[in-house]
């Protein structure tokens, strides 16, 4: 009979019932997609924050205080530098999944058929890797200079065929030198010569524009630097540095109890990536460069916790809402549960009906908001970021328990209440 | 007159003597106003928030000298161009070749709190260097020389005309001398952390010359396009700096800033039209509550007109105090969360006070004219017999 | 001209004739009661001359206008200038004083005015309580604002559907004073009633059986003045 009376509220007062179904669905979709996009936000921002470019950089030990203390003339630096073929190892290390982007940097001089002397950088544009792990990865500056405004001609593309022989050309050099896309320019180092074609210019808005880039091969034959690196930026998805993470990066890793170095080591801490990379490439210091390193730091929190507090809002907002709406249509049942009273039902029993209806009511609408919930946190990550959100597991228990927490909450006071009621009140019209 | 008086009678009986069904429909429609007022303050507070957090990357803008130097007073006319508010943070630098211990090393002048605020990124290991003859070392500096905060060192200048004869190695001209002590160690993880920062003032009295600067570092608060026009404005106006952007920064920030008010914005829009649809299904339940009454009036002999009229006027007075409500918890919310995200307050937006109670009385009467309606559409009969 | 003549009317709910060729007429200050059992089409009658429905097939001229022929807009208009409804379950609106529930009526009709209203509470004796809510009256006083509010218009016909269903002796006896009194103040009373006590005190008695009029009994002693001692 239980069950009977049960399906007679769910078929025969269908409409009220779906009108609960679909207030909860609603809510339920509404913290889905929030908590769904508030879990992921951390990671997009961060992706996005990579157009700042690099956050590490990595020097060889020594080194860096040579050049650019004393402007040492292009070519040999001493036994200061990184092996080319050690970058590949950079995938390898713990983090390796957070590592979106690294490009090897060598720095020379060339002299042009004038005589005026310039800078040449070596680089990857596009790199392609494939990683033994199966992951492929274009690696190289065209994604890590993204700032670079293109003003003639375009990037640098490795993956094609005629990728040796070309170059790009900072706005300042152009100018100088007179060279526009697609012009041959003739430079001679200090162990060759090579004749580059001009594949584009570009405006760096700084340094950069007194500088010609090429292929890290090109330019290491112009000075017999082959196999050598001066530098490598990396791009790393860091989690924001806690008291841990300065801890070990003031004191070093040392300095940490076993415990505190296994925590501070899974973590995807800026130092601990630095820490990592030393590790696998040879005679390297790995350093985090603060102004891209701390400002995002500051810029995911800031954005994480704008979003977790509009995500509670927006909680809080259904949780009223389906509450309410539960309690409205508890309420309009008066005069329904006053006759089952009258007819001589247990208070136990029918809070049990009225709960089993609305709860069965609840677990289709949860479910059908999840859902849209989902659709909605997809739509948001592809409108704004251009890519999927991931779905945790952990937005199902949270929407699940708050689903039934709010329909207890919005149910129980109004059966309370109306329980209370005498049953002739509740029959003959109040 | 008195017909009016009998409406507003009835309106206020309903609302005030049906208190908890009042109260839960104007809980919800508050909630509703609460969300809208709330998301919108914030969807236009954040390009201001966030771009005072993009400050973080430092200058975005540098003036450098046209011909050779230029001096505070350039700076200052530079700034003129520029809204007061926006600025956050001016550094002045003037480097100089000096010598530690006999080995050469690029020494910086600047004002130490313009640096602190113009750069908020740099980590310093010790404190800032806050009187004459205190000096902020880089990182890697300081390793070579190996310094230390505390220690004491000495600084020597050679005048530019004595380098020429002195170019073997042996001091013909005395040198200029300071004595420092090491207040700081820099961080940074760029070049900054290969030289040492003094104050101009030290710096001048060191090199025994006058002020000039190199290059001016600003950080602005101000949208790309803003920084633009600002640039080309100082540099057309100020005939001796040359104002540039930083296109590394600026470019970014109008990147990432840019996805995130597209989110922000995106968010809004999907919690509102939720909560939009809530308070609109509430509302739908509460008024199909009384498909009996409405009957009733219909019985005794209202037309569907004044029935309409009654029901609604009850709605939308419910929608105009609940966006009342909703405008004041919203913009309370809003500025707990610009106070815990940002650390700053937020600006009141008087304009979103009518829209938000326009939103919420639009939205109550709409969704309630519809159960409304089909209940006055129905035979008065059926519905006060229908249980 | 009879105030009220139905001619020939039915009512057909697919197979169902829940009113087959009824002919009656009501005469103006006439106390007419309904009889029947459930399913007899009292309420379907009820409901007909009340303007809230409409017969499939026959004539109601309700002071020679015919209901089946206007529009539902009409009908109320109809409903509220001629007749005073009196419900089995009160029906008055909760939230609304006595004697707000009573301008109500004033109210759709042409102007509330209090003092009115409150006479009208007077003559059923509830002036004392006309600042309470219904939910604060008894069952036999909440009756009784209803009829304040069915006559406060001075219809042309009060038409109560059960008036005493739901009452004890008591206050069973009050409405049916009430009733006298209105009768002797000339209103045309027309009550559907289960209750034969009630039925018997009408000045003529109608009883419906099947949708049709199966028995109509004049009652010859009738005086009006029953209950007045």
């Amino acid at each position: 009979m239980f069950f009977r009376m049960i399906r007679g509220t769910l078929f025969r007062q269908w409409k009220k019932m779906l009108m609960i179904a679909f207030t909860i669905a609603l809510g339920a979709s509404l913290a889905t997609a929030m908590l769904s996009v508030m879990l992921d936000v951390g990671d997009k921002v961060n992706q996005e924050l990579k157009t700042y470019g690099a956050n590490i950089t990595v020097v060889p030990k020594d080194s860096s205080i040579l050049n650019n203390l004393y402007d040492v003339e292009g070519g040999d630096f001493g036994s200061s530098y990184l092996k080319e073929e050690e970058l590949g190892k950079i995938k390898t290390i713990f983090w390796a999944f957070n590592i979106v982007d690294y490009a090897p940097f060598v720095n020379t001089e060339a002299k042009l058929d004038d005589g005026t002397k310039v800078n040449v950088v070596g680089s990857w544009f596009n790199h392609h890797m494939e990683l033994p792990t199966g992951e492929k990865l274009d690696a190289g500056i065209t994604s890590m200079r993204s700032w670079w405004e293109i003003k003639d001609g375009k990037w640098i593309d490795e993956q094609k065929s005629d990728n040796h022989n070309v170059a790009m050309v900072g706005t300042a050099v152009a100018e100088k030198a007179g060279v526009k896309a697609g012009d041959a320019l003739h430079l001679t180092g200090s162990a060759g010569d090579r004749t580059v074609r001009v594949v584009g210019i570009f405006d760096a808005g700084g340094d950069e524009d007194d500088q010609i880039f090429m292929p890290l091969n090109t330019a290491q034959a112009l000075s017999d630097l082959n196999g050598r690196v001066d530098s490598i930026e990396v791009s790393a998805l860091t989690t924001p540095d806690n008291e841990l993470a300065v801890k070990a990066a003031k004191e070093g890793p040392s300095s940490l109890t076993v415990s505190q170095y296994e925590t501070w080591y899974c973590t995807a801490y800026v130092s601990s990536i630095c820490y990592q990379i030393q590790e696998v490439i040879t005679d390297s210091v790995a350093s985090p460069v603060r102004q891209v390193a701390d400002s995002e730091g500051a810029i995911m929190e800031k954005t994480e916790l704008l979003m977790i507090l509009i995500t509670i809002l927006s909680l809080i907002g259904a949780a009223l809402g389906i509450c309410n709406l539960v309690t409205a249509s508890v309420m309009e049942r008066s005069s329904e549960i006053g006759l089952m009273k009258a007819i001589g039902a247990q208070n136990g029993s029918i809070t049990g009906l009225v709960l089993t209806e609305i709860f069965i009511t609840a677990i289709i609408g949860g479910v059908a908001g999840f859902f849209i919930g989902f659709g909605f946190a997809q739509i948001i990550g592809q409108t704004v970021f251009g890519s999927a959100i991931t779905m945790r597991a952990m937005v199902i228990p949270i929407v699940a328990v708050l689903v039934v927490l709010v329909t207890l909450a919005g149910s129980i006071p109004a059966i309370r209440m109306l329980l209370r009621l005498r049953p002739a009140e509740v029959l003959h019209g109040r | 007159m008195k017909k009016r008086r009998m409406y507003f009678r009835m309106i206020t009986a309903s609302l005030i003597r049906r208190r908890s069904r009042m109260l839960v429909a104007l809980l919800s429609i508050a909630i509703g106003a609460t969300i809208l007022s709330g998301l919108v303050t914030i969807y236009y507070d954040v390009p201001r928030q966030m771009g005072a957090q993009f400050r973080n990357y430092g200058a975005n803008m540098i003036f450098t000298a046209v011909d050779g130097s230029f001096t505070q007073d350039d700076i200052n006319s530079g700034l003129s161009y520029i809204k007061k508010d926006d600025i956050v943070g001016v550094a002045p630098y003037r480097y100089e070749n000096v010598r530690i211990r006999e080995k050469s090393i690029l020494a910086a002048g600047t004002d130490m709190e313009g640096a602190k605020a113009a750069s908020p990124y740099w980590s310093i290991d010790g404190e800032w260097p806050s009187k004459d003859s205190e000096i902020l070392i880089g990182a890697n500096a300081a390793e070579q020389y190996e310094l230390r905060i505390g220690d004491d060192v000495t600084v020597s200048y050679t005048p530019e005309n004595a380098q020429v004869s002195g170019d073997n190695g042996e001091d013909i001209v005395e040198d200029e001398t300071i004595d420092f002590k090491v207040v700081g160690i820099l961080d940074t993880g760029g070049n900054e952390e290969d030289y040492v920062y003094m104050s101009m003032s030290d710096l001048e009295k060191l090199t025994n010359s006058e002020t000039k600067i190199d290059v001016a570092e600003l950080s602005i608060s101000a949208s790309s396009d803003q920084l633009k026009k600002y640039s080309q404005e100082i540099s057309n106006q100020v005939s001796s700096i040359n104002a540039r952007l930083i296109k590394r920064v600026t470019a970014s920030e109008t990147t990432v800033l840019t996805k995130l008010q597209a989110l922000v914005l995106l968010v809004t829009v999907v919690v509102l039209a939720l909560t939009m649809i809530c308070v609109a299904t509430t509302m739908t339940a509460v008024v199909t509550e009384r498909r009996k009454e409405i009957g009733l009036r219909k019985a005794i002999g209202a037309s569907d007109k004044s029935i309409i009229w009654e029901f609604m006027g009850e709605s939308m007075l419910l929608g105009c105090v609940g966006g009342i409500l909703g405008s004041v918890l919203g913009f309370v919310f809003a500025q707990q969360v610009s106070i815990h995200v940002f650390s700053s307050s937020i600006s009141f937006r008087p304009l979103l006070v009518p829209i938000t109670i326009l939103v919420s009385v639009a939205v109550t009467g709409i969704s309630s004219l519809m159960p409304i309606k089909s209940a006055t559409d129905v035979d008065p009969a059926l519905v006060l017999k229908g249980e | 001209m009879s105030l009220l003549e139905l001619k020939d009317v039915f009512k057909i709910y697919g197979e169902l004739h829940a009113l087959d060729s009824i002919n009656m007429k009501v005469e103006k200050g006439e106390w007419l009661s309904i009889m029947g059992p459930s399913g007899s089409g009292k309420s379907t009658l009820m409901n007909i001359i009340g303007c809230m429905d409409k017969p499939t097939k026959g004539e109601v001229l309700l002071d020679g206008v015919d209901i089946a022929k206007q529009s539902s807009k009409n009908l109320t208009a109809i409903r509220r200038d001629k007749i005073g409804l009196i419900f089995q379950q009160f029906h008055l609106v909760n939230y609304l004083t006595a004697v707000e529930n009573v301008m109500l009526a004033q109210y759709y009709h042409s102007m509330p005015d209090e003092k009115e209203a409150m006479e009208a509470l007077e003559r059923v004796g509830l002036a004392d309580r006309a600042k309470h809510l219904p939910s604060q009256l008894s069952g036999g006083e909440q009756q009784r604002v209803c009829v304040a509010r069915a006559l406060i218009n001075y219809p042309e016909i009060i038409l109560a559907d059960e008036p005493t269903g739901n009452l004890d002796e008591a206050n069973e006896e009050i409405v049916v004073d009430l009733f006298h009194k209105l009768h002797n103040e000339g209103t045309t009373l027309i009550v559907v009633t289960h209750d034969p006590e009630v039925a018997e005190v009408a000045q003529r008695k109608i009883v419906l059986r099947s949708g049709k009029i199966s028995k109509e009994v004049v009652n010859k002693n009738f005086t009006g003045k029953i209950h007045f001692e």
